[in-house]
């Protein structure tokens, strides 16, 4: 076992190279990268500040000499071949060095330091609720199997699966934020956020938070309903428990004692993929509510080029994932003693 | 007749029938489909029929009938709701029929004292009211499904064979090519697929093909994996042993003996893959580097519900489409997967 988790653990590091090596070859090779924005930029500034009958002609000419161009990929490591620069990338990384954003000169990993509580909070909160509801939700259904109970909840989960929850998060905002005014049009906090009492301020986060709380629940939650309903029935039809009833067990605590604990295998492998999700959070739904969370941030700088940033959202979200998958099979062998890896 | 219709399947159809949700679910949407193939019919500019002079015209499909055809003083595309007006008005034997919703996706219906979007109107029968650009929601949407939904039965077919020739050599063969790929899957999975889409659809400017290929070249890894393990699975099995016993060549059991054994799962993945189109046709429409401007598309009807708040038909039509559509597909798929796989639970009284 512990050799298994051994060689997984390993296994990260030529994932891990894979994936950067992809997305930082890409970036290299996709037109309109950060120097190609500053040219453009300069371009804009010179036709501006020249204005009127000169614009014309500051539109053709080059803003910026060879020697600035020069410096500039120098300065960036465009000037070397693909695979130097991306090994002394990644011995910068390695040293905890994700460079600087080249679009606003802030150093990567601050602006990402910055953003992580958001989405944690977010992430932390959606995923509470969800087990929070889910496993009693399934635990209900599974009993009532068939009932009105069941079927009406199933419509309404099964709607929640099919949309994602972006899309309910813009039909939640225009009605509830933008016809009937009950929410706030996005944002994290108000305006004047900085001048409201502590009560207050919680009231304020809460009260912005609900809207996306909602969108970021909706789509784990019918497949966590379902789960927990589905095992949780396989195991009420098992022969052990079939058998403690029958030994004259309350059905109460035939399933409570027995069934749920054999159902909640399955829930807890699914535990270490949130750890991905939760700091990394869901870009559609940040943009939908404008919250200036991760998501937002990896979006953002692949819409400005800002090539720094979208690797080093790139190494955190994947170290996320890959440890993520590890450590749902470390869930699976601690819940269960009778997985065996090899 | 060398092709009978196995028993069992016929079975496993009766008890996708009997699951009466998912059934209906799949009539509605057949129809729907089907429909839209037809939606000139339903959802145009052009008039169904036109009677001038003693003459039937048929404008919906062919070349655009220039105005002179009709008396009118202009060479361009005869504006038939104008010409039904006309002909109303002078009140003689022509007429023009019109379809139920006489707008076309692409036309901007721009009214004096108002602008777009503007709210519904049966009168001027924008049964949805119109968008930002005053072009009628409900022919965007109607046109927008067409297109969104043999997109994703286009990708579907895509990632299935892929996912099924590359999957079942995996699970079959194993070892070093096994290996490869796991690797490969596992990198290619956790790349974060929709920024490299939007790297690549920055510089290229997508069309229905490119972001199908997009698409498929960041989406073939479920279908794979999933066919993997169960063609894996089935390699264990005897009949594979004694087939191979027998002297039958790889490729024949694979496609002979395995496949077939798998169908069932392949199908019960339909429904969910074509969900799944859908949505991310939606995503990067609305992110806006989906099918370029003129298109419609749901994705960028949302973009507009989302940009136009006070606009409440724009999203709400939109959502109320994508609720529907989504939902049929989703009691579609758990009927399916409910009549391949049954599960027959004891319950307590």
């Amino acid at each position: 076992m512990t050799a298994y988790f051994i060689r997984r653990t390993l296994l990260i590091i030529p994932t891990f190279i894979g994936i950067t090596l992809l997305v930082f070859s890409i970036t290299r090779f996709v037109p309109g990268g950060p120097i190609e924005r500053m040219i453009a930029e300069a371009q804009r500034m010179q036709v501006e500040g020249g204005g009127g009958a000169g614009a014309g002609a500051g539109v053709q000419r080059q803003p910026l000499s060879d020697e600035q161009i020069e410096f500039l990929k120098q300065y960036y490591g465009f000037d070397k071949p693909l695979l130097n620069s991306y090994l002394a990338w990644l011995g910068k990384v390695i040293q905890g060095d994700l460079g600087i954003s080249t679009r606003y000169q802030d150093p990567v990993w601050e602006m990402i330091r910055s953003r992580i509580p958001i989405s944690l909070y977010f992430g932390l909160i959606a995923m509470a609720l969800t087990y929070g509801v889910c496993i009693p939700l399934g635990i209900v259904k599974a009993i009532r199997h068939k009932t009105a109970f069941d079927n009406v909840s199933s419509i309404i989960v099964f709607i929640g699966y099919a949309i994602p929850g972006w899309v309910i998060g813009i039909y939640l905002l225009v009605w509830l934020a933008g016809w009937w005014d009950v929410f706030p049009l996005g944002d994290l906090v108000s305006e004047n956020f900085d001048e409201l009492p502590l009560l207050q301020k919680l009231l304020d986060l809460a009260w912005h938070s609900v809207l996306p709380v909602i969108a970021y629940m909706i789509g784990a939650f019918a497949a966590m309903t379902f789960l927990m309903k589905n095992t949780l029935m396989d195991n009420l039809a098992a022969d052990y428990v079939r058998t403690a009833i029958a030994k004259g067990l309350p059905f109460r605590r035939a399933v409570f004692g027995h069934a749920l604990r054999n159902s909640l295998i399955p829930i807890a492998t699914s535990f270490g993929n949130n750890i991905s999700v939760i700091l990394t959070g869901s870009f559609l739904i940040e943009k939908v509510f404008n919250i200036d969370g991760m998501g937002l941030l990896g979006y953002e700088s692949v819409l400005e080029r800002d090539y720094p940033v979208v690797l080093g959202v790139l190494v955190i979200s994947s170290l996320l994932f890959l440890i993520g998958n590890i450590l749902s099979d470390l869930c699976v062998a601690v819940v269960d003693p009778r997985v065996q890896f090899d | 007749m060398r092709f009978r219709i196995n028993p069992l399947t016929i079975k496993k159809f009766r008890r996708f029938q009997s699951i009466r949700r998912g059934y209906v679910s799949l009539f509605v949407m057949v129809l729907m489909i089907v429909l839209s193939l037809g939606a000139e019919l339903l959802v145009n500019s052009r008039a169904l029929v036109v009677r001038y002079n003693g003459d039937v015209y048929w404008p919906t499909y062919g070349h655009p009938v220039p105005g002179t055809t009709f008396g009118l003083d202009y060479q361009h595309e005869t504006n038939y709701r104008q010409l039904a007006r006309q002909f109303e008005a002078e009140g003689g034997e022509n007429w023009v029929l019109m379809p139920p919703v006489p707008y076309n996706p692409y036309e901007n219906d721009f009214r004096e004292n108002t602008l777009p979007p503007s709210p519904p109107s049966f009168r001027d029968r924008h049964f949805c009211g119109t968008d930002a650009s005053g072009r009628d929601v409900l022919a965007r949407l109607v046109y927008g499904f067409r297109l969104a939904i043999f997109f994703s039965l286009a990708l579907m077919g895509a990632t299935f064979a892929t996912g099924i020739s590359i999957g079942s050599a995996m699970g079959y063969f194993g070892g070093a090519f096994d290996l490869t790929f796991q690797r490969l899957i596992e990198i290619w999975s956790s790349v974060p697929n929709l920024y490299v889409i939007i790297i690549i659809a920055s510089v290229v400017i997508p069309n229905f093909w490119i972001l199908l290929f997009i698409l498929w070249a960041f989406g073939w890894m479920g279908m794979t994996w999933t066919m993997r393990t169960i063609t894996y699975k089935e390699r264990a099995r005897d009949y594979v042993l004694a087939a191979r016993a027998l002297g039958a060549s790889h490729v024949r059991i694979i496609f002979r003996h395995i496949l077939p054994n798998t169908v069932s799962v392949i199908v019960s993945y339909v429904p969910f893959q074509v969900a799944g189109g859908i949505v991310a046709l939606a995503a990067l429409d609305f992110l806006g580097f989906g099918l370029p401007p003129p298109e419609p598309s749901w994705g960028e009807l949302l973009q507009q519900g989302w940009a136009n708040l006070s606009a409440w038909w724009l999203s709400g039509s939109v959502v109320s489409a994508m609720v529907l559509t989504l939902v049929l597909v989703t009691f579609i798929g758990e009927a399916v997967r409910e009549a391949l796989d049954p599960k027959m639970h004891t319950t307590y009284e």
